[in-house]
């Protein structure tokens, strides 16, 4: 049986990246290097206001002054920012009307993806906003939005568009002396999606974006920003992929959400980055800044992730409980294998009364990956009759893998409830052994049986999502027999 | 090095480089381990909040005032005494070792013959390499600041040896007397062994007496198991105003042994900061870990806890309660390791959090950090305030909502007494539960008057 067990989890190390293809496509893309000129060549390049740029300049000097974060549980790799270039976008950058004038090549490549426009259009339901290094290629579903008073379009576009909304918004949650990476995307960021839910409207169809790292030295900066006005819902997908490389990209993005009096928002992700080959080399450096700010009273904030990708993943989800009465989730389901290392958790700020939060964590773990938890639940003075649950379960595959848990409980206030509960297991053995007594062979049995374990995850994604999801899940620990 | 306490770090320095005369009679390698734990204190200095383990706890108040280290006692005899007394355990059959500012005072102290159970001050036995190797062994200096300024500068402390196949006759209490006219610096350490399939049980007592003087204590204790070996340590802070207490505990566990601690942290002292360290490194042992905090207005308790799995089949069980009220601030920190060969570990750990005062604040980080994959383990974590249900259940049967709470507290510290083995300790700590009403309301009778 171990003999068995091993050469099934030398097959899910040596499991290929199916993505890592690379597209070549004509590319526009900035010299190398980091400085104040690269700043002002990416704005310029975008054609924004000056405050804009004035805003960029001073998030650059901040991460000029703020150091590396050194309190991850994980060594830090030693990035070089002037050997990647900040900006690059398919030469071709023309607005398409329709389907037919984007670049072959480009479809093909979404097709490859699983994602392909063409079929999206048929699909009901979906809009995609494209974003492919950096630049948004194209909107489908645009109209249909519009005629609902729906902005959904790339960032670059709602500056010049509705600079009211962006200069308003942009930077409101995470502020450009955050922390240093979300300093870095605020002054390179290149682009990203805007979107705006006017006052009582249920967006009607799933948004979604798929980002992709195409160019090699290419880090990805882009901004994502999110309203959500009174009374609104969306629901917002997101997907990452990216070509192999032997070299590591880093991904530094910010997604900002804003949900006002009785808005809310849904943000799901499933990201699937390249997590480098079987001895660690290359892969994506996935260290991403997400927060929401329930501003409004009844106000809602939903993050649902499934991290599968990137040789590391570093991010926290959060969200702001300002209006009385909000409610923030988090739902995570996080698997790392062959070298890949995960940091990730969620913060909630309960700072209204009577708001609630609820996290759900599932960490599974295989190979060599290190799978760490770090949440933080706050309870401010004001936070009357607050409450949160958190849940985090480990799951370990293998002897040479590592689950971490470091959860900050902090309460101010004498009517807040807090509970907080973690467990770390290997999958029962009475499990396999019930299911393989049904005929159910073990490599079957384990995607069963880790499929149930992520089910209170998965079930929270959009329908379409889900179903990847699972077979991503299926995919990646393919074998994997602990 | 930090500007945290610079003059108390400067008078560190002084007192270290004065240090090597008194300690002549030191082993050669203790020398060199005081050297290198300086070297470590003197480069970063005192821990600041920007140090994860004291992020939430500021030592910098505590360290403003102009302490001295050496201050000689100048208490009567009989204000000791009185002390002494109060600290009493009724009806508990045991010895009493009396330590006054670090010092074993025999006068005071009620102990057994010279024989297999040895009992002397750690200063007489620093000269044999035997017993002073075991000095630091385990003890990661380089995360522990304040230890590493202990093993540097300590002078004495106790030392206890329980020889191999020996059952102690009775348990002993030992009595830490604290007192201070002018601000004190103290820094006693203490060193445990147990030999192979010995067995051991003891209980710490602090008290301070005399003075309003601040009064840092920065105190060390290292026990060592070997094989088989079964400890059961008791411990029950109290205090006054303007004391600190700095407390780490280094527990080290051969195979098959087993150790037992209770640890309850009363109200009145500024700072309570404990660091209870277990490392289980030989197969089937086992440690047990309580505690129950209660801080009172202005006051910080502190409880940082680690339990390394260095080896297969081990179990922990930890199990830490406070209660909070008015500005009480407390905070928990519970680490537990497993190596990659620790296999078949059970690990458990528990933080429950009762907060009753407005301005009060707690700080809980219950932390796993698993390199093995067939263990099982799990924590959690809760603050809350009292059951509601549990409340009206009590008030529908005549019982006030003061009385009611009162006694739902000292449910909840039940708790912990109970994992007292013996019934005359556990009646004691009880009893300072009940002395000291949680819930403050002045007009609440305990339940023995029900």
């Amino acid at each position: 049986m171990s003999n068995e067990n091993d050469i099934l989890l030398e097959e899910l190390a040596n499991k290929e990246y199916e993505f890592g293809f690379v597209t070549d496509i004509d590319m526009e893309i900035a010299p190398l290097g980091l400085s104040e000129d690269t700043v002002r060549y990416i704005s310029a390049k975008k054609g924004e206001p000056s405050w804009l740029l004035e805003w960029r300049l001073k998030a650059y000097q901040a991460f000029l002054k703020s150091p590396m974060p050194s309190w991850q549980n994980f060594v830090m790799p030693e990035i070089d920012f002037q050997s990647a270039s900040y900006y690059a976008a398919p030469r071709q950058q023309a607005k398409y009307q329709s389907l037919d004038e984007v670049d072959p090549e480009l479809l093909a490549t979404f097709d490859k993806l699983g994602i392909s426009l063409n079929e999206q259009k048929l699909l009901a339901g979906v809009a995609v906003d494209v974003i492919f290094d950096s630049v948004s290629v194209t909107t489908t579903y645009k109209k249909q939005l519009h005629d609902l008073g729906i902005i959904f379009c790339s960032l670059g576009e709602a500056v010049q568009e509705h600079p009211e909304l962006v200069k308003k918004y942009l930077g409101s949650v995470v502020p450009v002396t955050d922390n240093t990476f979300a300093a870095l995307n605020a002054g390179v960021f290149s682009d990203g999606s805007f979107v705006y839910i006017p006052k009582g409207v249920r967006c009607p169809m799933e948004l979604s974006t798929y980002f992709r790292i195409n160019a090699e030295n290419n880090g990805q900066f882009e901004r994502t920003l999110i309203i959500a006005d009174e009374g609104s819902y969306v629901s917002y997908l997101e997907g990452c992929t990216a070509p192999k490389r032997d070299t590591n990209q880093l991904h530094a993005a910010v997604v900002e959400l804003i949900a006002l009096d009785n808005a809310e928002i849904k943000y799901s992700t499933v990201q699937n980055w390249y997590p480098g080959d079987k001895d660690g080399r290359g892969g994506i450096y996935n260290f991403v800044t997400k927060r929401g700010n329930c501003k409004g009273p009844h106000s809602k904030i939903s993050w649902t992730q499934v991290e599968t990708g990137s040789s590391i993943t570093w991010k926290y989800p959060s969200v702001i409980l300002q209006g009385d009465y909000s409610s923030g989730e988090f739902y995570s389901v996080a698997v790392t294998k062959g070298k890949q290392i995960a940091d990730t958790g969620t913060k909630m700020h309960h700072i209204g009364k009577e708001t609630k939060s609820r996290i759900i964590s599932k960490g599974i773990s295989a190979g060599e990956g290190q799978n760490s938890y770090r949440g933080l639940v706050q309870m401010g003075a004001k936070a009357n009759n607050a409450r949160n649950f958190t849940q985090c379960d480990s799951l370990l595959i293998g002897d040479q893998c590592g689950a971490h848990t470091f959860p900050y409980i902090e309460s101010r206030n004498s009517s807040a409830m807090v509970e907080h509960e973690a467990t770390t297991s290997k999958i029962g053995e009475d499990q396999l052994f019930y299911l393989n007594q049904r005929g159910i062979d073990t490599e079957k049995a384990v995607a069963l049986i880790i499929n149930g374990y992520a089910k209170e995850v998965l079930n929270q994604l959009p329908m379409e999502f889900a179903v990847e999801a699972q077979k991503l899940l299926s995919i990646t620990l393919e074998g994997s027999v602990g | 090095m930090n500007n945290v306490g610079t003059a108390l770090y400067e008078e560190m320095i002084r007192t270290f480089d004065m240090s090597g005369a008194s300690h002549t009679k030191e082993t050669a390698s203790l020398a060199h381990l005081r050297k290198e734990a300086f070297r470590t204190f003197k480069e970063k200095g005192f821990p600041t909040i920007k140090d994860e383990d004291w992020r939430f706890t500021n030592m910098a108040p505590y360290l403003k005032d102009a302490y001295q280290l050496q201050v000689p006692v100048k208490v009567e005899a009989t204000a000791l005494e009185a002390l002494l007394d109060s600290t009493a355990v009724e009806e508990w059959d045991a010895w009493k070792l009396v330590l006054v500012n670090g010092q074993i005072d025999y006068s005071l102290s009620d102990l057994p013959e010279a024989g297999l159970l040895k009992i002397s001050s750690l200063k007489e036995v620093l000269g044999s390499e035997e017993v002073s190797k075991f000095i630091g062994l385990h003890q990661n200096t380089d995360a522990n600041r304040l230890a590493a300024l202990n093993t540097a500068l300590f002078e004495d402390g106790l030392f206890i040896e329980v020889a191999k196949g020996q059952k102690a006759e009775k348990p002993l209490h030992i009595v830490h007397l604290y007192t201070a006219d002018v601000p004190s610096f103290v820094q006693p350490r203490h060193l445990i062994l147990l030999g192979r399939l010995s067995e051991f049980t003891f209980m710490e007592s602090t008290a301070c007496v005399g003075g309003e003087a601040p009064v840092l204590v920065n105190g060390v204790l290292e026990c060592n198991l070997e094989e088989g070996a079964n400890l059961t340590h008791y411990v029950l802070q109290r205090g006054r105003r303007g004391e600190r207490m700095v407390q780490h505990t280094q527990v080290y566990q051969a195979r098959d042994s087993r150790y037992d601690n209770v640890t309850i942290s009363l109200p009145e002292t500024d700072l309570i900061r404990n660091q209870l360290q277990v490392a289980l490194d030989g197969s089937g042992s086992e440690c047990h870990l309580y505690g129950l905090y209660l801080p009172s207005a202005g006051q910080l308790i502190d409880n940082h806890t680690v339990v390394d799995h260095l080896q297969p089949h081990c179990e922990s069980n930890e199990l830490y309660k406070g209660v909070l009220q008015n500005s009480a601030k407390a905070v928990f920190n519970g680490k537990i390791f497993v190596r990659q060969i620790a296999q078949k570990t059970n690990a458990f750990q528990q933080n429950n959090n009762l907060l009753l005062g407005d301005k009060a604040l707690v700080h809980s980080k219950p932390q796993l950090e698993i390199f093995a994959d067939d263990v099982k383990c799990s924590h959690g974590s809760t603050i809350g305030q009292f059951n509601p249900e549990s409340l009206f259940y009590l008030r529908a049967r005549g019982i006030g909502e003061a009385l009611a709470k009162e006694l739902l507290v000292q449910a909840f510290g039940a708790d912990i007494t109970d994992r007292v083995s013996s019934d005359a300790v556990s009646r004691h700590l009880k009893k300072h539960l009940l002395e000291r009403p949680v819930t403050q309301l002045q007009d609440v009778p305990h339940i023995e008057h029900i």
